[in-house]
């Protein structure tokens, strides 16, 4: 009896060591964050110096325009590009995974091959082949699809669609890769049961692959979701601090210019920063409602 | 456990043990952003310093982008990661004065002479008596303009190096554009500076002596037609950030375009342009009273601080190499401004063999370094304040709407601008 107790409190012992270096990490980046955010957000904080105001960075926030306009750009964004990417990815991977035999781990490769080069290399690149006089203009008018050049940066639509594109360019191979995990993992079985009922391969799709792909499909969209929220490196680097006149100024980066470029204005930027978590929370809920449902 | 943390604490008295070792090496560090201008002009400074202090090292970090931001997140962290040595552009330095008080070592009480500097960098960096930074280098502007494109479209070259109004560039401006197709200012549409530029020229300020914002001022104004005028002429040649801007000019897309001394460099990278390049006085603003042909970009200056490790040794340097009149110290000058373009503003360094030089790389071999310098001492002084980033911001928008005809009035301009200031800043 004496003998056991002692190991299960040996063990005890153990498990605490064993977690205390994740609990450690977790105290010091999370917890005492969001502590210390509690007392930020009702303060005036203008760098080393800050007074009690208590609900006063709220009130600022309902009144600031251009905040509400850069959260309203993260939605127009997230509207347009999330489907054509979560659509397109799930094309690529059904051709990928049926389609095509030859190369398939090369074509693979090439489609992930953009989710892991650097934000800001390829907002950089991204940037240089779409100025006025880039490549993307001289290639296109040398063509003779264009006749004039396009402000691709210097447009308020144009420059949206600039982000998109890139946006989408750098994350359909990485959302193709779980599409393709999740064919893979339904079974080959319930199609040959579907040939034998005479179900054609449309059917099959829409009827077989779909449904059993929502599980990933929710986790591609909620992952996207958030994402989508904390946009930051594309409109800062590519379209230049959100330009052409505000025009790509999502919220993670006007958060960023009142701590770092306009402010040194850390309380309110931590208020505004709350109502990007409550979002985020929201849509995930919202998201695993709506798809969720299904599959009871 | 026992051995884990004794192994712990031995590890940290090691590391505490290798931070008293570097302090006792005198190892000064320096931050500064481009290895060609601001960082070359700092190795000099170190060799110099060096003859005399061969015990001190001193260390020059390059780093590229957003200094500031970098700064600020080591100042919240109560210095953590700081060097002893930051370089400021002008512009951005009262914004940390007034939000971080007391991070800068007074180099005043250090024993730093201020009136051998240029006066309109000096109060800038100045407060209750304390002077905070070593003057780097002036901005003064010009009109860069290529004579080689002026010959093609029928014009004298040497009829516009003389003091000239932005009406006079307008009418040359469509010329150019109607003989040979070509916009004759590289302009970036992702900045205010043109604008900013034009004001200061008339000694027009952008913020009321109590601090607060006023745009709504006849140079303001005046200014933003002139941007209007010269956008609708097709006379601006429109890129999208810095380096679309440099290569617009380098490669020849834009016949010229306005901007500082410290370009030159920027210039002269590109060889096939040499004799073709001729600077002509800052355009002046024609109706606004106090006008002058002569305005500043840019500018920058050396910081030290207070909490730095080595913060006498870092003073010394400053003080020995920067602002003495020891002969190796205006040599310096000469060489900096020889190497990379870099003006001081350390007023007896002015009388250098380089100032006086002409420069085969010009028109004519203009004498421009002599010629910036005369410009210099006319340059109106500008206040800048904690908040002139959120001014340029808002502007920023506010020019790019009127250029679209989304804003069709200056008058519309200043409204927008304002509205858009007064909800970012409380």
């Amino acid at each position: 009896m004496n003998q056991k107790g002692a190991f299960a409190k040996y063990l005890n012992r153990m498990g605490w060591l064993f977690v205390t270096p994740a609990l450690v990490l977790f105290s010091v980046f999370l917890l005492y964050p969001i502590v210390s955010s509690l007392y930020l957000v009702t303060r005036k904080w203008k760098g080393l110096t800050d007074s009690f105001i208590g609900m006063g960075n709220f009130v600022r926030m309902a009144n600031d325009s251009l905040f509400w306009h850069s959260l309203g750009t993260n939605f127009f964004l997230m509207a347009i590009q999330i489907p054509i990417m979560v659509i397109l990815a799930l094309v690529l991977a059904v051709v990928l995974n049926q389609g095509i035999r030859r190369f398939r781990g090369f074509f693979r490769l090439m489609f992930f091959l953009p989710a892991v080069t650097s934000l800001v290399a390829y907002s950089i690149l991204f940037r240089i082949l779409l100025q006025t006089n880039g490549m993307a203009n001289n290639l296109l008018m040398g063509m003779g699809v264009l006749t004039e050049p396009i402000a691709w940066l210097n447009d308020p639509f144009w420059a949206n669609m600039t982000i998109i594109v890139a946006l989408t360019w750098r994350w359909t191979g990485y959302n193709m890769i779980f599409f393709l995990v999740g064919l893979q993992n339904i079974d080959n079985e319930i199609y040959e049961a579907a040939e034998m009922d005479g179900a054609n391969k449309v059917y099959q799709f829409f009827r077989i692959t779909l449904p059993l792909l929502v599980p990933v499909i929710l986790f591609s969209a909620v992952t996207s979701t958030s994402g989508m929220l904390q946009l930051f490196d594309e409109p800062n680097i590519l379209t230049n601090q959100g330009g052409p006149a505000n025009a790509t100024m999502t919220a993670a980066l006007y958060i960023y210019r009142q701590a770092f470029v306009l402010n040194s204005d850390f309380g309110y930027a931590t208020a505004l920063s709350y109502m990007i978590v409550i979002l985020a929370g929201f849509f995930a809920w919202a998201q695993i409602r709506i798809l969720g449902g299904s599959k009871k | 456990m026992k051995k884990i943390l004794t192994a712990v604490l031995t590890l940290a008295m090691l590391a505490g043990a290798a931070g008293l070792a570097t302090a006792q090496a005198k190892k000064v560090t320096v931050w500064c952003w481009d290895p060609n201008f601001n960082g070359y002009s700092m190795k000099q400074a170190a060799e110099v310093y060096n003859k005399a202090h061969p015990e001190v090292t001193i260390e020059i970090v390059d780093i590229p982008q957003q200094i500031e931001s970098k700064i600020e997140a080591g100042l919240q962290a109560g210095g953590a990661g700081l060097p002893d040595i930051a370089l400021f552009q002008d512009f951005q330095i009262e914004r940390f004065i007034a939000n971080y008080p007391g991070i800068f070592a007074d180099l005043k009480a250090a024993g730093v002479d201020y009136s051998q500097f240029a006066a309109y960098k000096v109060g800038i960096m100045s407060e209750k008596g304390k002077v905070y930074g070593i003057p780097f280098d002036t901005g003064s502007t010009g009109l860069y303009l290529r004579s080689d494109y002026l010959k093609q479209a029928g014009v004298n070259p040497d009829n516009y190096l003389k003091e000239l109004t932005w009406k006079d560039i307008l009418a040359l401006g469509k010329t150019v554009k109607a003989k040979i197709n070509k916009s004759l200012i590289a302009y970036d549409s992702t900045d205010y500076q043109f604008l900013r530029m034009i004001v200061q020229s008339t000694g027009g300020q952008f913020f009321d002596a109590a601090g607060k914002l006023n745009l709504n001022t006849p140079a303001v104004k005046a200014g933003l037609q002139v941007l209007k005028d010269l956008n609708d002429a097709g006379v601006l040649y429109q890129t999208e950030g810095w380096n679309n801007w440099v290569s617009a000019f380098n490669n020849g897309d834009a016949a010229g375009m306005v901007s500082a001394v410290w370009l030159i460099g920027t210039l002269k990278s590109q060889p096939a342009n040499a004799g073709k390049w001729m600077v002509a006085p800052t355009p002046r603003l024609e109706g606004v009273a106090g006008a002058q042909n002569a305005s500043n970009w840019g500018g920058s200056s050396w910081y030290v601080f207070d909490k730095a490790k080595n913060k006498a040794a870092a003073i010394d340097f400053l003080k020995s190499v920067w602002a003495s009149k020891d002969p190796a110290s205006l040599g310096f000058y000469n060489t900096i401004l020889k190497g990379a373009g870099a003006m001081g503003t350390y007023l007896p360094s002015r009388t250098g063999a380089t100032y006086t030089a002409s420069d085969e790389f010009f028109y004519k071999n203009q004498k421009v370094y002599a010629d910036f310098a005369k410009w210099m001492e006319k340059v109106p002084a500008v206040r800048y304040t904690a908040n002139f980033n959120a001014m340029g911001t808002a502007l920023t928008a506010s020019i790019s709407k009127y250029l679209k005809g989304d804003l069709k009035t200056p008058d519309a301009v200043v409204a927008d601008a304002t509205t858009a200031y007064n909800q970012q800043v409380q």
